[in-house]
């Protein structure tokens, strides 16, 4: 399930000249927080999203294949194309896999840094309890 | 014991007054029934974050603070996110501060439509504000922390002759991190968590966090206190139950989504519960600009124009979001948004409140969830919507934009200025648009009419005893200008209301 919504999301946001893309923010550390830390729905949303993303390149580049086998090139014109889509639903399937993806690209340090913004402290994740 | 948090063993109290809720109304109420020496409870659902416990990163914002991870959204033609905090502060933590005085029409518009205010209450909640403005600091935006978004943004206005103004906030001396959607780990903004709810505390309060009330308990018609379980914060476990006993009454001050559905919950019958729902629903336009603006550094919010606030029907102000926002906000995928994104350090979003007409619904989600809105925006509104995209994308190209990016789901992602006016033609369909609701209003709502309203002028459900509401969800229409101001002014005048019968 992890590798779907994984290869969705660093189809969506790949490396682009000197922008590093989501392969390279510490991606897989992000998703085990969010699977373990967020509702269970807002997983499940993503993962749809993810499914969407990967079974649509017959509508898209017209090739009979999921989204995981395309060539580099293919792949990334489905990526275009999907996220533009038409279609209000399938939109919104998308941006269930954009949004943590967002999520996790901008507040990766090297992101920021390419962008002049100072690293996030961690977040601590605390609270008062007296 | 004054603050009880998450915890494994029953907890039972009995005080004067309990207040549920610690946002805009609900901590506004408590302090003034604390200052009369009253014995307060403030029941709280969400965690209490002191500001060095904040989260930098939105996705720590989303975890940490927001309600349901920020991931409710309107049932209607289209899903817009409802967005709304969950913790200690309630959404004054996440929100920009921004405070601006009822205007006098809403008086009369309550007056004529809804049977309330005719009793002085423009005076009374005037002198209400005056008294916030100068025990929550109200300042505008000092000049050194503006930033350059907020600067284009007064020139932009200044070119068309919009009339506008630097914003005036309940922050003191702030430091134009932009990060107030975050929480205002500088400790300039005076949310109610650093302001009252250690006020209400110090006065011999009680404070209950990581405690959502799942029904206030009747008899008969009275309301004699409330109950819930505690949850913990981070694994959403439940842990024991509680009971507040209220010997004067329960004030309940949950949200506009949450107030409603915690009255029905405890079996209130009024057939206006829930309903009337409003929003001033809001969507941003950047402009893309030669030089650098780096939007993020500057305060949050620090321009506005309220001159529309009549016609059409808008609010326009800037709004900084965090580059991981834009990240997913941003049309396309692949290399084509990642060139898009390149570009963010030149881009500056502004964005507009639309005063909305239409209503909507509040209710219960199904097994136990989060209450749903169901809310479509009519086409008149539509219309206003459009407007106030055009005027924004006009605005940056007086500002010296070369390019605006409207988000509209149909338009290239850019439009070049000779382009502007094809956005006020664009679509009138909501889904073509990424709006946000954070201003929402009613579900409760005030009038004389007991069929039409589920409270009177001082926030008393109609027909019951000891129940009062004080939050945003009493306010009959929208506003047109940003609630939090008037949303604290009406609970204040509600507690004083409480204080003078009891
Ligand atoms: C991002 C954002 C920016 C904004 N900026 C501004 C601004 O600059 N100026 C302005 O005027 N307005 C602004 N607003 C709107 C303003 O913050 C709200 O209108 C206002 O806070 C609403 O006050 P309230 O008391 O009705 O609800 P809230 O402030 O949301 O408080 C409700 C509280 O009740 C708690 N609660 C809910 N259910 C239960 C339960 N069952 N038991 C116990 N507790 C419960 C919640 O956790 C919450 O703490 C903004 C809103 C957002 C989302
Ligand atoms: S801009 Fe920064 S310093 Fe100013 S109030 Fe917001 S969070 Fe605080």
């Amino acid at each position: 399930m992890t590798w779907l919504v994984r290869s969705a999301m660093c189809a969506l946001y790949p490396r682009a000249g000197d922008l590093p893309g989501l392969e390279d923010c510490d991606l897989d550390g992000f998703l085990e927080r969010f699977h373990r830390e967020a509702p269970l729905r807002m997983s499940l949303g993503v993962f749809l999203g993810a499914l969407v993303f990967h079974l649509t390149p017959l509508f898209t580049v017209f090739v009979p294949l999921p989204a995981f086998l395309l060539p580099p090139p293919l792949l990334d014109r489905h990526a275009s194309r999907i996220a533009g889509s038409g279609s209000y639903w399938v939109r919104q399937a998308i941006f269930l896999v954009k949004f943590p993806a967002g999520l996790c690209w901008g507040a990766h340090p090297d992101v920021r840094r390419r962008f002049a913004l100072g690293a996030y402290p961690a977040d601590p994740a605390d609270w008062r309890t007296r | 014991m004054p603050h009880v948090s998450f915890g494994e063993r029953r907890f039972e109290d009995d005080v004067d007054y309990v207040v549920v809720g610690s946002g805009a109304g609900g901590a506004a109420a408590a302090v003034v029934l604390a200052r009369a020496g009253a014995k307060v409870a403030l029941v709280e659902a969400g965690a209490w974050r002191e500001p060095e416990h904040y989260p930098s990163s939105a996705y720590g914002a989303m975890r940490d603070l927001m309600d349901d991870w920020g991931a409710s959204v309107t049932l209607g033609r289209a899903l817009w996110p409802v967005v709304q905090a969950r913790t200690m502060g309630g959404t004054t933590v996440v929100n920009s501060a921004i405070a601006i005085r009822t205007p006098a029409d809403l008086f009369s518009q309550w007056e004529r439509e809804h049977g309330v205010g005719g009793d002085g209450l423009r005076e009374r909640v005037w002198a209400a504000q005056e008294v916030l403005e100068r025990e929550l600091c109200v300042e505008e935006v000092p000049p050194a922390s503006r930033g350059r978004s907020n600067e284009l943004a007064m020139k932009g206005a200044e070119a068309m002759g919009m009339e506008s103004h630097w914003i005036r906030r309940y922050a003191k001396g702030c430091a134009g991190t932009g990060q107030c959607l975050q929480g205002c780990r500088k400790q300039k903004k005076q949310s109610t968590n650093v302001v009252w709810v250690p006020e209400v505390l110090a006065r011999g309060g009680l404070v209950l966090s990581c405690a959502p009330v799942t029904r206030v308990v009747l008899e008969g018609t009275r309301a004699v206190g409330v109950e819930g379980r505690f949850v913990h914060p981070a694994t959403r476990e439940q842990g024991a139950s509680f009971l507040v006993r209220a010997r004067k009454a329960v004030v309940v001050a949950a949200s506009v989504t949450h107030s409603p559905v915690l009255l029905m919950r405890s079996g209130v019958k009024r057939r206006a519960l829930g309903r009337f729902f409003r929003a001033h629903p809001g969507t941003g336009v950047f402009g893309v600009y030669d030089a650098p603006v780096d939007q993020n550094v500057g305060a949050t919010q620090g321009w506005a124009s309220t001159q529309y606030r009549e016609r059409p029907g808008l609010k326009l102000e800037t709004l900084s979001i965090p580059l991981e926002l834009v990240a997913s906000r941003f049309a396309g995928g692949g290399t084509e948004l990642m060139k898009r994104l390149g570009q963010y350090r030149h881009v500056a979003m502004w964005c507009h409140a639309v005063r909305a007409e239409s209503t909507g619904t509040v209710s219960p989600g199904p097994f136990g969830g989060a209450p749903v809105v169901r809310y479509t925006l009519d086409a008149d509104d539509m219309e206003r919507f459009r407007e106030g995209l055009h005027l924004l994308a006009k605005m940056h190209f007086a500002a010296g934009a070369r390019a605006v990016i409207p988000g509209v789901a149909g338009l290239p992602f850019e439009l070049g200025q000779k382009d502007v006016d094809r956005l006020r033609e664009g679509p009138t369909d909501p889904r073509h648009y990424i709006a946000v609701l954070t201003h929402l209003f009613g579900g409760c709502v005030m009038g004389a009419d007991p069929d039409r309203s589920v409270v009177d002028g001082e926030g008393r459900v109609h027909g019951y005893q000891g129940l009062v509401v004080a939050d945003a969800s009493v306010i009959p229409t929208n506003l047109g200008v940003n609630p939090q101001h008037t949303i604290m002014a009406l609970a204040r005048l509600n507690a004083e209301a409480l204080l003078a019968r009891a």
